[in-house]
């Protein structure tokens, strides 16, 4: 793994938020959300041309070979954007193919030209619905809410035991989805695969699936409370600023309180994860719920504080409240993790 | 000076000094450490980062940091008051050299013990409504200060030398414009200090009452009414600390792990396999290390030189984890709570840390008005329209 100077990661982020600001605007999420696919393969490329989908993937795989905490930052960014982009669906993909012999995979993610995604299907997969079995090179079953399943070239599996891709195409059910941003779909195995990874591989994607999706809530809460923010110093009602009302303030401290804190938990993770350190499994089940809980809070109280715009489709405050409330779903929902957090605990203690 | 010619000398210096202390000190009046303080401030290690004039070593951020870090691993108090000192902050900043000269190496060896006289019975979270009055006594009279009123909240102030005072001193102005700071002695008559019961039935503070009592000339912080800026930043230390630490059970059953103690008390109670107290525990646990990852950041983007925002959300987050901590406790000792005493010191912990907890929620600025000043000074959103803000203070009604 590269690491990255201080100042080279702050480049990094400052070029991707550059990139997304013009490639990705909300014209452009509104756009996307509303198209057929969900996708589009003009911002993927120009993303790839940044070498965003291969930023974790190893240079000799044609990736930029750096870590979960530049990862976590970049998905920082996508947050903030609303990228609507398999980015978390490669990057999970990547992680799970990363030590095993289907290595060949990697350069097409790296460069965007292959877009991988991977159905969790251990134990009845992270929403326990669904039921895949992987038994003796064949796989049946049908895994739930498996992320960009209907645009991408390979569906991996990720069962307990090891992760799987699969010799044949498998069969996917596009899902209507709450955030048009991220589309999801039911998939269906049933056939021969291939062994591609060990149970370690599965939890080390698991663990930066999370973070990257951590990352991605702390990105969702900093920019609703800047847009309420925004909203409460120009709004006048009363003959004043919405904003100079204790009602609004607090409401507003209040989040900066749950932004940073995500923010710091975030980052935290990441930083778990790169140094391999053994409060790992806390770090990362403290970021999963700290982040989905302040994504979805900040959301909520920012349509409160925008009052009737954002009651609005026009707004955008909706799209972000879907993203949080739909993320703070994915790969176990906070009771979950709060209760793992406590087990680590116990471990650590 | 590399960071490594640092650390060697602060090691070395260390090494040849530090013998430890004697086992029992008091944080208020003269500190029993002072003997061993006075040694760290000569050498420099007191405030790094401050000139060479002021006892320090005109050290970087960064090297002030390894000096800190050394003296912490060899469990050496007395450095790094430059970042922790409310009092040496304060006086080096805005007192008279005459003063400063008197004041700040005492201040630093702990030689003299201080008490804050800030908030009045009628000016809690509005300071600046302070009635104590400051009158210039006539320079024919030997000139100084004759200061009248009460103050209330003062930790310490039974054992302290010097109190560091605001008090009004031009009542034809509006009322942030006519307030002065002192460092008013303790130790005279017209100082009458009485101890403050409080709802968890210690006297941890004092009321003082102040009739007559004199401030010599030098003793002025920063210009004539213009004290309300010099409180500004000694408020925003005090603010600092507090975010940072807060104290614990009464009894020390509950155990100085802080994060990990509630996890403690869920074992004994046999309710960590209840679902839903592990979700509480969790949760409390959670804000408390996420408290601590704030901090760490904050620190982290002060050392690259940039300026943090994040530093001033410590002590909003402390009160929440306080309060709901005892919440947490109290759900877990069940019908024990209602009990208290030396012989159930669990409950006596939960039930003292409830009370307790107000100590930061209402201390230092209610929570209330923390979130204002967040929301304003942090988020930049307009102020709070305040009716008196223009008004002379003579003409300010009163409740």
């Amino acid at each position: 793994m590269t690491a990255l100077s201080h100042e080279d990661r702050a480049a990094l982020v400052d070029s991707v938020r550059r990139l997304l600001a013009d490639r990705c605007t909300e014209a452009d999420v509104r756009r996307i959300m509303d198209s057929e696919s969900g996708h589009d393969p003009a911002l993927w490329r120009a993303l790839a041309d940044m070498g965003v989908p291969g930023l974790t993937i190893a240079a000799e795989h044609g990736g930029a070979g750096l870590g979960p905490v530049e990862l976590e930052l970049v998905m920082e960014e996508a947050g903030v954007a609303l990228l609507p982009a398999p980015l978390l669906s490669c990057t999970i993909a990547a992680a799970l193919l990363a030590d095993g012999d289907a290595g060949d995979l990697l350069p097409g993610i790296a460069d965007g030209s292959f877009i991988a995604t991977v159905a969790f299907a251990g134990a009845g997969g992270w929403s326990g619905e669904g039921d895949v079995i992987v038994r003796g090179g064949r796989a049946t079953g049908t895994a739930r809410f498996v992320t960009d399943a209907a645009i991408a070239d390979a569906v991996l599996i990720a069962s307990d035991d090891g992760a799987y891709l699969p010799l044949h195409a498998p069969r996917v059910t596009p899902l209507p989805v709450f955030d048009r941003t991220r589309r999801m779909a039911d998939v269906t195995f049933y056939g021969e695969v291939r062994r591609v990874g060990d149970a370690a591989a599965v939890r080390r994607a698991l663990d930066l699936a999370v973070v990257a999706l951590a990352g991605e809530q702390a990105g969702v809460a900093r920019r609703v409370l800047e847009m309420s923010v925004g909203y409460a110093a120009e709004r006048h009602q009363f003959g004043r600023a919405i904003g100079s009302f204790q009602a609004v303030k607090h409401m507003a401290a209040d989040l900066l309180l749950e932004s940073e804190s995500a923010t710091s938990a975030a980052r935290d993770a990441a930083e778990h994860l790169a140094a391999g350190s053994g409060e790992r499994e806390a770090a990362v089940a403290l970021a999963a719920f700290a982040c989905a809980d302040a994504a979805v809070r900040c959301t909520k109280d920012a349509i409160q504080m925008h009052g009737g715009i954002a009651f609005t489709w026009a707004h955008p405050a909706h799209l972000y409240l879907r993203r949080a409330r739909s993320a703070a779903q994915m790969f176990g929902a906070s009771p979950l993790w709060r209760d793992r957090y406590l087990t680590a605990l116990e471990a650590m203690a | 000076m590399t960071d490594d010619e640092v650390l060697r000398e602060v090691q070395d210096w260390l090494a040849a000094h530090w013998k430890g202390l004697p086992a029992h000190h008091e944080s208020f009046g003269r500190d029993p450490r002072s003997e061993w303080l006075a040694q760290v401030r000569d050498a420099g290690w007191a405030v790094p980062r401050w000139s060479r004039d002021w006892y320090g070593r005109e050290l970087s951020n960064d090297q002030a940091r390894i000096v800190e870090r050394a003296f912490a691993a060899a469990g050496a108090p007395g450095a790094g008051q430059d970042r922790s000192n409310l009092w040496a902050n304060t006086a080096l900043a805005h007192a008279t050299d005459a003063f400063k000269r008197v004041i700040v190496p005492q201040l630093l060896a702990g030689e003299v013990g201080m008490c804050l006289l800030y908030s009045e019975p009628g000016a809690g979270s509005d300071l600046a409504a302070i009635r104590t009055r400051a009158d210039k006594v006539p320079e024919s009279e030997g000139g100084g200060w004759r200061i009248t009123g009460q103050k209330v909240w003062t930790s310490g102030a039974a054992v302290a030398d010097y109190g560091m005072l605001i008090a009004r001193t031009d009542w034809d102005v509006p009322k942030h414009r006519g307030i002065s700071f002192f460092f008013l002695p303790m130790k005279q008559d017209g100082v009458e200090v009485r101890p403050l019961r409080q709802i968890t039935d210690e006297a941890h503070f004092n009321e003082v009452f102040i009739t007559d009592a004199f401030v010599p000339e030098a003793n002025l912080l920063g210009p004539l009414n213009g004290g309300w800026g010099v409180l500004q930043t000694a408020l925003a230390y005090e603010r600092s600390v507090m975010g940072d630490n807060a104290r614990g059970p009464r009894s020390g059953a509950g155990g100085p792990k802080g994060d990990h103690s509630l996890l403690g008390l869920a074992r004994e109670a046999g309710k960590l396999d209840d679902p839903v107290v592990r979700q509480e525990v969790a949760q409390v646990i959670a804000w408390r290390v996420l408290n601590k990852l704030n901090t760490r950041r904050a620190k982290a983007e002060l050392a690259q030189g940039n300026s943090s925002s994040i530093m001033s959300l410590g002590k909003l987050a402390m009160s929440r984890i306080l309060h709901e901590e005892a919440r947490v406790r109290t759900l877990l000792l069940g019908a024990e709570s209602l009990l208290e005493g030396p012989e159930h010191p669990r409950a006596e912990d939960a039930n003292f840390l409830a009370l307790n907890a107000y100590f930061t929620s209402i201390g230092g600025g209610t929570d209330q008005i923390q979130r204002n000043i967040i929301g304003e000074r942090v988020l930049g959103l307009p102020r709070e329209p305040e009716v008196d803000r223009t008004v002379p203070f003579r003409e300010v009604r009163a409740g």
